[in-house]
């Protein structure tokens, strides 16, 4: 009810049976066919496709031996280092993006090291870390990365190392091993991870509208734009958004098999 | 908050009393004392007045343009909801937001006067009236109604730091000047499509012939490289120029006066092709229950004192004509002596946009590209 009607409510706005503004209005595709032949909305899509994916994979591939470290290196401390990883999120998100904006600038912690050690004269900084594509990557993985680190590291919580043992016993390298026991059994867990961030990130617009100046510009920052702050053109953004449910919501269908790790163990 | 908002309810007993009041000073002292009476009553007028304003004009940092107001109604201060510009107050009002006031600019008077959103004012409850600029008073009516009260003014011009940047001509160009990609900054706002047509020399910027308007599109897209940011608050413009990252910017007389409160070498440059001028027009929402604190708060903000307060904190103009900045440097820049300041021959009065949501979807398409 909370999820369906609200969505119901967006497709009518997209097929102007509702309307923000009042007078004549009725069912129509315009919308959407403008959506379909205007190019740059769904280049903007690829764009922040193609941007969450990045972030996603790099963050998973950093994430994993973290993981496995803590959950399988058989340290006494991993809750307490489990609870360090997770400890800057007590804070707010948004003082979190900010402190990046201290770390990237111009006149940055980076950029005033790198002055420092001559590496470049102050007359020109490396002016790509911030507002830029870069920097939205950045910060989301940074945001991200606990998301990712805790399915992976339940699901290798969770691994019967009595499969490890069996794998030496039978004469398997540890790296063997790895490749055939602890991998596929963790993939669950990766595969869920990698959903777990490039989901939410798809629509992300916090972070680009920060960080990002204008090459940093998001697929969800134009749906907040229609919206709000442009001239409210409500009918193209829910079209947007829509589009943007239902290619989350196809994707979570094809991967949701993954995300049964009975049903893997199983197979 | 709670007690204050009880503070103000009224019981069906006072309001029987209020309204024998009122009755009484009819029969004694006529019109005038009905009048008087109904002023009397504005603490009859229940709930916190709810002011839809820009960043800046509440209680983050504009206090002392609503102090009169609230030393005449400590018990209702008003309550601030923002707008960062007046397509997102649009969509707030539509969406179900209800203010009993907002602050659309000069621009935006046709639209909202005939959106059916907002009621004209009585400027007879608003005793400041009088000393409003004449020329802008008239720029806030509409079919001979008086549909803004004119406020603040100023310019939408260019800032840049003269240690960085040393322009080629007085020009809007600078805005789009390939040599200094990844130091400029635009606003986040369908106006970018005007200043493009202002800077490509059509003769109505305001209204483009879809030709003008793919060429401006066109153009700012393909300028777009050059832009690091575009501003929607004047805080992220501040961070960003402050911090070295951006050194031209698209900017308003505050912007300049913070940045050289940060003493960084800065020009606040008149292009040739005119700067923007606008006035910002305080506007009643239709229905509001309010209108009477909602006059209160307009002739705080009209005050003299308001006036030269903002003037010298912002650096922004005031519409009324009686008050005069301390510096003045501050007065030469804003030309606070001649009334017709923001209009022609001195900059162009920001207008109405009449395919405004035409221009909006260009300007969209812009960012998107």
């Amino acid at each position: 009810m909370f999820f369906v009607l609200p969505i119901v409510i967006v497709a009518l706005y997209s097929f102007n049976v509702y309307s923000l503004f009042p007078g004549p209005h009725g069912f129509t595709f315009d919308a959407w066919r403008s959506f379909v032949h205007n190019h740059i909305y769904i280049r903007l899509f690829w764009k922040s496709v193609k941007m969450s994916l990045i972030v996603s994979a790099i963050i998973v591939a950093l994430a994993y031996p973290l993981a496995y470290y803590l959950a399988l290196s058989g340290t006494k401390r991993k809750y307490i280092l489990l609870l360090l990883l997770i400890a800057p999120f007590l804070t707010s998100y948004l003082l979190r993006v900010l402190a990046w904006k201290v770390i990237l600038g111009d006149q940055g912690v980076i950029n005033s090291f790198l002055f420092w050690t001559g590496l470049r004269s102050p007359e020109h900084p490396l002016s790509q870390l911030l507002y830029s594509r870069f920097a939205v990557m950045l910060v989301l993985g940074y945001i991200w990365l606990p998301f990712v680190a805790l399915p992976i590291f339940v699901s290798l919580e969770s691994l019967d190392k009595r499969l490890l043992e069996a794998a030496s016993d039978l004469g398997a390298s540890r790296l063997r091993a790895f490749w055939a026991v602890t991998l596929p059994l963790s993939l669950p867990g990766v595969i869920a991870a990698f959903f777990f961030v490039f989901i939410p990130t798809l629509g992300e617009f916090v972070t680009p509208s920060l960080v990002g100046g204008t090459t940093g510009y998001m697929y969800g920052n134009q749906i907040v734009d229609l919206f709000g702050a442009g001239f409210p053109d409500w009918e193209t953004g829910s079209v947007l958004a829509l589009f943007l449910i239902i290619v989350v919501a196809v994707l979570t269908i094809v991967f949701s098999r993954f995300l049964q790790p009975q049903q893997v163990a199983t197979d | 908050m709670g007690t204050e908002e009880t503070g103000m309810r009224l019981d069906r007993q006072s309001l029987l009393k209020l309204a024998a009041v009122a009755g009484g000073a009819g029969l004694v002292a006529g019109r005038a004392g009905i009048a008087d009476a109904m002023r009397a009553a504005v603490w009859a007028e229940t709930g916190r007045l709810q002011v839809l304003d820009w960043a800046g004009y509440g209680n983050d940092g504009g206090q002392a343009m609503f102090a009169q107001y609230v030393q005449q109604h400590p018990a209702n201060k008003p309550q601030f909801t923002y707008m960062t510009n007046e397509s997102d107050a649009l969509a707030k009002i539509h969406a179900g937001q209800k203010p009993d006031i907002f602050r659309p600019y000069v621009g935006w008077v046709k639209y909202f006067a005939t959106s059916g959103l907002v009621q004209p004012w009585d400027p007879s409850l608003i005793p400041n009236f009088k000393h409003l600029n004449p020329f802008m008073v008239k720029a806030g009516q509409y079919g001979g109604k008086q549909y803004g009260i004119p406020a603040d003014w100023g310019f939408d011009a260019i800032l840049y730091r003269t240690d960085k940047v040393t322009p080629k001509a007085k020009s809007w160009g600078l805005l789009f000047d390939d040599r200094y990609k990844g130091r400029i900054a635009w606003f986040d706002d369908l106006e970018m499509i005007t200043i493009a047509g202002l800077y490509l020399g059509f003769k109505d910027p305001w209204n483009q012939t879809s030709a003008q308007l793919n060429q401006s599109k066109n153009f700012l897209i393909s300028k777009k490289k050059n832009v690091r940011l575009t501003w929607s608050s004047e805080t992220n413009l501040w961070e960003a120029f402050g911090s070295g990252d951006i050194w031209i910017a698209y900017a308003w007389p505050n912007d300049w006066v913070q940045m050289k409160k940060k003493k960084l070498p800065v020009v606040y440059m008149r292009p040739k092709e005119k700067p923007i001028s606008w006035v910002g027009m305080f506007m009643l929402l239709e229905g509001s229950p309010r209108t009477q604190l909602a006059h209160d708060y307009v002739n705080a903000w009209s005050s003299t004192k308001s006036a030269k307060w903002l003037e010298d904190n912002y650096g922004y103009g005031e519409a009324n004509t009686v008050a005069r900045p301390s510096s003045s440097d501050l007065l030469h820049a804003l030309q606070l002596t001649n009334p017709r300041a923001v209009a022609e021959p001195n900059a162009h009065l920001d207008r109405d946009i009449p395919q405004r949501a035409l221009y909006a979807r260009y300007w969209e398409e812009v960012k998107a590209s």
